[in-house]
This record gives C-alpha cells, structure tokens and sequence, in this order.
C-alpha cells in the first residue's frame, strides 16, 4: 500500500497534464453517467478532482483517495464545487465508514489501480446502503485479441511505472463482489466502460 | 470532430514515421526473418516513444491501441521490406501511412459496433 501512495504522491504533479487527453475525450460521457449520482456521495480515488468538473450540483460528497498529494492538488477544484464536498486520505480496500453509510459510491479508474480489486469492490459493497448504487467508469480487459494483446504488453509498464493495471475484468469483478450490474455502456471500444450497479 | 480527425491522423503519421524509420536504421542486408524481428523490435520502442508524447493530448487508450497495433505490423512488415533491396524510403513510407490509415479505420468501425451495440 505505501509504494502504491508513493507512487501517486509522486504522479500527482503531473497528473493533471497526463489525463488532460482522456479528460477531453471523457467530459460528456461522464457528465450523462454522473447524472445517477444522489444523495450521500462517496468519490473513490479522488485524485487531482479532475472530475468534479462532472458532478451535478448540490450533492453531499465524502471525496476520498490514497494519496495526500492528489488531495492537496484537488484543493481548488473541491472548493469550486457548488455543493458540500469533503476530503479524506483514505484506502479504498479499507474505508473506516460504517456500513451503509452512503446512497452512491462512485469510482472513476479505480479499480485499474487497487491492489485487490474484488476485496476494494467488497468494501464499497459494505459502505453502500442496501438500495443504494455503485457508478463506476473504467477501463477493463478488451475481449478482442488485438486490443488485448495491447493492453496487456502495456499493462507491465503501467504498473511499474504508476500502479495501474489495464488488464482487469472489472465487471465479473463486481459481480464476484456482489453487485448486479444495471447498465453497461461502452465508452471507447469495449475498453472504457460506464457501469451503475445494485448490491444484490 | 477534432479528436474523430486525430485519430487518422495519429494512425497514419505514426504508420509512414514508423516505416521510415525502420528503413533508416535497419541495414538492407541482413536476413528476411530477422529484419522482420528487428523492425517489430525497433517498431515497438518507436511506439513508446509516440505514446509518451501523444497520449496526454488526445486520449491514453485513444493512442495507445492504435500505436500498439500500428508498431506490431508496420514495424514487422517494413523490417521485413527493408531487406529486400528494390524497395526505397518512399515506398515503404507509404506501406506505413497506408496500413496506420487502414488500422484506424478498423477502430473507428470497431468503436462504432461497440459503443452503439
């Protein structure tokens, strides 16, 4: 966990302008999925805040992310925020929440980068009250072998250099972890996903 | 629009920038086989290379992928060109334009089925 923080501590002066592209790209289809968002909010993996941008205004958000220095640099952006928003250095494979703590939890690229996704996914599940709804954009394991032959050459050098992993089955993931999966939109191929899930 | 307009873009020029460089560099006289273990080499550290610079401006996957695909196949096939003596830099140049501009084609039809299905 302390090399994974160490690694974003260190990323986070230049994650802005790393995820500058992917943001332009993923404006809009964040904005429709995140239209889903109500009531108490959590914001996995926080980062920079590059995606509150995105959110609808007037939620209650816990915003919470591993490393101290993505939150430092998301100052800004959490203030602009027309709603309440709060920040937590918190790892997402062991909130702290009591159970049934939040109406949405959100995740944006996440779940590429836990340690254990399945675990993380667990612990959502149990923050997450029973009626409530996991929002989750990311990218996943294409099933086309070109794509994946991609993805899993590149996927060595991302987790050596920032801990992500782009290899990940993320929606049998969460259905290992007990949600059911309401909607499942592609974003890019069938690479970046827009999920919203139930706890069954 | 514009990032629709990139995407060609980026598989062309990476396709043409690939072929040429691997003409460049690899010497006509070695063996077919190992020039095409060679280009594919020399395609795969160019594609890095493309990736760092490309990918925070138009898109990680969006780069990626079709660097990826591009570095394997132009690099292989021009590697494999390069040895034979008939072919130039311009020829292979175009080989590589061409066939960045045909993968970008199968992504753009790909993502088309994938995103609307």
């Amino acid at each position: 966990m302390n090399s994974k923080k160490q690694s974003y501590d260190r990323v986070a002066k230049v994650f802005d302008f790393l995820r500058g592209g992917d943001m332009r790209r993923w404006n809009p289809h964040q904005k429709s999925l995140f239209e889903k968002l109500q009531g108490n909010v959590l914001y996995v993996g926080t980062g920079t805040g590059l995606e509150t941008v995105n959110f609808p205004p007037n939620l209650n958000i816990t915003a919470i992310d591993l490393s101290f220095q993505m939150l430092e640099r998301s100052k800004t952006r959490v203030e602009k925020y027309p709603g309440h928003m709060n920040r937590c250095q918190m790892d997402a494979e062991t909130t702290g929440f009591r159970e049934n703590s939040f109406d949405t939890v959100v995740t944006v690229c996440v779940l590429c980068t836990v340690k254990h996704p399945v675990p993380c996914l667990k612990e959502l599940k149990r923050v997450l009250k029973p009626e409530g709804r996991l929002v989750m954009f990311e990218h996943v394991l294409s099933r086309n072998p070109f794509y994946a032959l991609a993805l899993k050459t590149m996927s060595n050098l991302t987790e050596m250099l920032e801990g992500t992993y782009l290899d990940r089955h993320t929606v049998n993931n969460a259905e290992k972890a007990g949600f059911e999966i309401l909607s499942h939109k592609n974003v890019y191929l069938d690479i970046v996903k827009a999920l919203v899930a139930k706890p069954v | 629009m514009i990032f629709k307009i990139a995407d060609f873009f980026i598989g062309t020029f990476s396709g043409g920038a690939m072929a040429f460089c691997i003409h460049m560099i690899i010497p006509a006289e070695i063996n077919m086989f190992l020039g095409m273990f060679l280009g594919g080499a020399v395609g795969m550290v160019m594609m890095l290379a493309m990736m760092l610079v490309l990918m925070p401006l138009f898109g990680a996957f969006e780069v990626m992928i079709p660097l990826h695909i591009n570095g394997m196949l132009v690099g292989m096939a021009s590697g494999m060109l390069t040895t034979l003596s008939s072919v130039t830099s311009n020829h292979l140049t175009i080989l590589g334009a061409l066939i960045g501009f045909s993968v970008s084609i199968y992504i753009y039809f790909s993502n088309k089925y994938l995103t609307q299905s």
